[in-house]
């Protein structure tokens, strides 16, 4: 537990550091609010989360890749997948938190008649989500160049896609829509347990998808064993 | 031992008057230590140079000039540092490679080395550029994988990279405190030991400066340090010097030895062939490329 809390300490401070980056993460969802407050407002309420999901997923991915040149040394050190994977997200998890919280206050004070408990489902979902799909482009792509432009046609794609497409379905984010359709246009239950049950998903899914791909990425070491040599 | 006593002091720096000359006298002192030469060697050198400024009554830089470069002549003049001490015992074996060989697509980068290293010892491995130096150290610290070939190691595993391994966005003492509770260190302990560490290659880690803002050889110290950290058997530098200069470089090659001293199996990739009269072992990769 020493060792996942450390990471995650060290993860939020190098995040933390990162000001002008905090900045513009920050300001990101309200242009996408702004964009479209004026005309509709239920569409406001999707494209902040949107934009929330897009800027916590870039946040995530830059974390994940400036971590890549210190990881050998940390796995000499006695750190294991486990202890990284968990000590990051738990990090992401807490700046999403406090990303998402002026987003959350903002809805409540400027929009109505919505259900506010099912916005806030969306921004929890979105927070763990991103931190996972962030990390998992991390993982697997090599370069942050690649790992952006993935993200940034995942994300466009979720905007364009109409929502019962079926291929809107697998992407991560797709949670969002059902849940606000929920909240802004007080549809019955059904958006609710589709929306609830694509996000844990998503995120189950993702995480492991961290996991696994962490492992591979690291690799196995069969020719090198520690054991008492005479 | 401080970089700023031994470094070239200004036109007035080292004026005649007791005080100044002791300034001097410590210098030269601290110099010849870090050229290797041996404590009895180094108070003859300084009770001479003292005995002569009493004598003459002239200021030490008219007599000898600069403590660092006076040292330096006078380590040139008595051949280099000091021999490794008689008798040292050297402990069981720590690390030992088998039969490595590596491939990178059709080119044979490693073929069938074999390394052995005992705990008080130091092993440099050598060669030209491209001869698979950094991939062997990887190799033997499980960060990349023969072809063929095995690797045992007997204790805990330090490894220093020749660049990378720190975080920009970390200071020196979230490094250690970082990398310390990998190796079950609590903070204290690991800051204290991580800065004992820096003190011994002369660098002294101002607060909240991150590894970003330090230069190449002060990031290099901050690896050096970080791969200490837990005090590992089995030490893997590689080429960890990058960026120091003359005074840190002698400085790291103190604490080589002391590591060494202290029964630390070490393992140094260098090309830099002016200590290799004082290593143990020297596998030159140069050889073993061109018989393959």
């Amino acid at each position: 537990m020493t060792k996942t809390l450390v990471v995650a300490e060290m993860a939020v401070r190098e995040m933390a550091r990162r000001r002008v980056v905090l900045i513009i993460l920050l300001l990101l969802p309200l242009a996408f609010y702004l964009s479209r407050r004026g005309d509709q407002l239920g569409q406001s309420i999707r494209f902040v989360c949107l934009g929330l999901g897009w800027a916590l997923s870039t946040a995530a991915l830059f974390a994940g890749s400036a971590a890549r040149t210190i990881e050998p040394r940390l796995r000499l050190s006695g750190y294991s997948a486990r202890h990284l994977i968990a000590g990051r997200l738990a990090a992401l998890w807490a700046v999403g938190v406090l990303l998402s919280a002026p987003y959350f206050l903002l809805v409540r004070l400027d929009q109505h008649d919505v259900r506010y408990g099912a916005i806030a489902a969306i921004m929890a979902l979105t927070v763990l989500v991103s931190a996972s799909f962030g990390l998992a482009l991390s993982v697997v792509l090599p370069r942050e160049l690649e790992g952006t432009l993935v993200l940034l046609a995942v994300v466009g794609l979720q905007m364009m896609l109409d929502p019962d497409d079926t291929s809107a379905r697998v992407l991560p984010f797709w949670f969002s829509r059902e849940l606000a359709t929920y909240a802004v246009d007080h549809t019955g239950g059904g958006y609710l347990d589709r929306g609830l049950l694509h996000g844990v998903l998503a995120v189950a899914v993702l995480t492991a998808l961290v996991a696994v791909a962490f492992r591979v990425r690291q690799g196995r070491r069969p020719h090198l064993r520690f054991e008492p040599l005479r | 031992m401080s970089r700023d006593a031994g470094g070239a002091p200004g036109a007035h720096g080292y004026r005649r008057g007791p005080m100044r000359t002791d300034g001097w006298l410590a210098a030269l002192a601290a110099e010849l230590h870090r050229h290797g030469l041996g404590s009895d060697l180094t108070g003859h050198v300084v009770a001479e140079a003292a005995a002569h400024l009493r004598d003459s009554g002239e200021s030490p830089l008219a007599a000898f000039g600069p403590p660092d470069t006076y040292a330096a002549a006078v380590a040139a003049s008595v051949g280099g540092p000091a021999p490794a001490p008689r008798g040292r015992v050297v402990g069981p074996v720590r690390l030992a490679a088998r039969g490595i060989t590596k491939r990178y697509r059709r080119r044979t980068v490693l073929a069938d080395v074999d390394l052995t290293v005992r705990a008080g010892e130091v092993a440099a491995i050598i060669g030209a550029n491209g001869s698979g130096k950094s991939t062997l150290l990887r190799i033997c610290a499980g960060l990349a994988r023969p072809d063929r070939g095995t690797v045992r190691i007997d204790g805990r595993l330090g490894y220093c990279p020749q660049d990378g391994g720190v975080s920009d966005f970390l200071t020196a003492d979230e490094h250690f405190v970082l990398i310390g509770a990998g190796r079950g260190l609590d903070r204290s302990a690991a800051r204290r030991a991580g800065l004992g560490d820096a003190a011994a290659l002369d660098w002294a880690p101002k607060p909240g400066v991150q590894a970003r803002h330090l230069s190449g050889g002060t990031r290099q110290k901050l690896n050096l340090a970080l791969a200490r950290l837990g005090t590992p058997d089995v030490l893997l530098l590689d080429e960890p010097y990058q960026g120091f200069d003359r005074g840190s470089y002698l400085d790291f090659w103190h604490q080589v030895w002391r590591w060494r001293d202290g029964g630390t199996a070490i393992v140094v990739v260098t090309h830099l062939l002016n200590q290799l009269d004082r290593v143990d072992t020297v596998l030159d990769l140069t050889r073993a490329e061109a018989a393959a």
